[in-house]
């Protein structure tokens, strides 16, 4: 098991309810689609995943460790094992492709002989070669969202988590971003991947936990699929 | 930590400090200037403190001695004084020469004072330093206690008015001083986090692709070292031609006592440049902690 929520509940200090009592369990290798309006959760779901937030209520486990009563100077050690992929990208615009990659992995304090060697690797991975010396400002959405993949990618995290990732992409823009997550998840990563591209999700096959006003509305994970 | 994480430290604050020129340039004014001042009002506590030392050296305790004593229980008395806790120096001025310093003083070349007032009427006296001026009434009470002592004189009264005011002096410089730094300390800090906002989006990227806290202060703690040092000379060099150029003008006045001492004068420009460091580091510790709270 490599993520487990036990009645987890978040309200956050304005008093919004984000989440009402989550229990869900993902396996290792699993691909995940997580739906919902906007405001339903998905969100707040991810961020906890992190620990960019904490819950208000209830246990969170990633790999058995429980990401609540971790110390603060243990969370870097998390996070090396989770990558993010971001709506807006977030990529450092004055910095090429190369480098935004190679930041991943020494800000972790990774040594310049291990990045020399993984980072055209990932690069070739996002099929972004020829591109690593371009400027993110140089690059179309599709491209800086596969920059933004690569980076994630680079530090070799058990956990994939994408939080809209074709948000801001056209439809076959999007579809080819998704061939490369699904190819990331056949390979062994687990992907946790928020959206509310329904006509991405529809064709998919893949297991769909839907929120709504906080609470699961449904999960496919029994084989129940959505209308 | 390892040499490559020291490298990027050092290549990161560098970067940074080029590549944020006008920011990089506030924060190396606001520092000089915060340093100037502090520099001014540390030069001048400086220069009231050895005015007040000097002023306060000056005060001396002379014991008049018994008019019909041999000149071996004077010798004697000496002794005893020097024996007493307290005592840095003593001067024997023998009653003859009381005399002639007095002639010289009031007489004239008219008269003879020995003429006229047919006999010496000066003791023999003993003029007294502390080796802590603020010792002098206890040294004078216990010197007033020998047996052949016939007054003692230390300036009662206006000794203790003089210390009372030179305590205060020090007290409310010392108070100014600390208040300044205080002020440096949060105006470098608003600046610093000028810097820092600018690269927000960079730390919490960092934060989340999982940088241990130190990782990233580290670079802006090297940056800020090096911004609160440039600062600090540029103060430096403004304050050393200042003073100078006020101590080759103010020579002739010598009663104002101006610090000239290189090794005092040295020691205060180092510690300005280690003021300008510590302010730098300071000031982005204080600012860079609410972006790391990711």
């Amino acid at each position: 098991m490599l993520v487990q929520f036990y009645n987890v509940s978040k309200v956050y200090s304005n008093g919004v309810k984000a989440l009402d009592d989550i229990s869900l369990k993902i396996d290792k290798g699993e691909f995940i689609f997580l739906m919902g309006a906007s405001g339903a959760g998905k969100s707040t779901l991810v961020k906890l995943l992190f620990r960019e937030e904490l819950p208000t209520r209830g246990q969170i486990f990633l790999a058995s460790r429980s990401v609540v009563r971790m110390k603060r100077a243990e969370v870097p050690k998390l996070r090396r094992n989770v990558g993010i992929v971001f709506q807006d990208f977030k990529l450092l615009e004055n910095k090429t492709v190369s480098e935004n990659v190679a930041f991943a992995m020494e800000v972790v304090g990774a040594n310049t002989r291990d990045i020399k060697q993984r980072v055209p690797e990932v690069i070739k991975m996002v099929s972004l070669q020829g591109k690593e010396d371009s400027f993110p400002g140089e690059l179309s959405g599709g491209e800086q969202q596969r920059v933004g993949i690569a980076r994630a990618l680079v530090n070799r995290p058990v956990l994939l988590i994408a939080d809209e990732p074709t948000g801001n992409l056209d439809f076959e823009t999007s579809t080819g971003i998704m061939e490369l997550l699904y190819d990331i998840n056949r390979k062994g990563t687990t992907v946790i991947m928020a959206t509310h591209a329904r006509e991405l999700v529809k064709v998919a096959h893949k297991r769909i936990i839907t929120l709504e006003k906080g609470k699961i509305a449904s999960d496919n994970a029994d084989g129940e699929s959505i209308a | 930590m390892r040499a490559g994480s020291i490298f990027y430290f050092f290549r990161e604050a560098f970067k940074s400090l080029s590549r944020n020129k006008l920011l990089s340039f506030a924060t190396i004014s606001t520092i000089s200037v915060c340093i100037l001042i502090i520099g001014i009002a540390v030069l001048i506590t400086l220069n009231t403190g050895n005015f007040i030392t000097q002023l306060e050296s000056d005060v001396e305790i002379v014991a008049y001695m018994d008019k019909d004593l041999t000149s071996e229980s004077v010798t004697d008395i000496g002794e005893q004084i020097k024996e007493i806790q307290g005592v840095k120096a003593i001067n024997f001025v023998p009653r003859d020469d009381a005399l002639k310093k007095l002639q010289k003083n009031i007489g004239g070349k008219e008269y003879d004072l020995k003429a006229t007032l047919g006999k010496n009427p000066l003791p023999d006296t003993y003029e007294i330093k502390a080796s802590n001026p603020h010792d002098v009434a206890s040294i004078a009470g216990e010197v007033g206690k020998i047996s052949g002592v016939y007054k003692v004189n230390y300036g009662k009264g206006f000794v203790e008015k003089l210390f009372n005011a030179t305590r205060w002096i020090r007290i409310i410089s010392l108070v100014f001083i600390a208040l300044l730094v205080l002020g440096a300390i949060f105006l470098i800090a608003t600046t610093i986090r000028l810097a820092i906002f600018a690269r927000r989006k960079e730390i919490y990227l960092m934060k989340l692709i999982g940088s241990t806290d130190w990782f990233i202060r580290w670079p802006f703690i090297i940056e800020g070292i090096l911004l609160g040092v440039l600062g600090a000379v540029v103060s430096i060099a403004i304050l050393l031609a200042a003073y100078s150029s006020l101590l080759n003008n103010i020579e002739t006045m010598s009663f104002l006592p101006l610090i000239t001492s290189s090794s005092i004068l040295r020691n205060f420009y180092l510690s300005l440049l280690a003021a300008g460091g510590v302010l730098g580091v300071l000031g982005t510790f204080i600012s860079i902690n609410r972006f790391l709270d990711v």
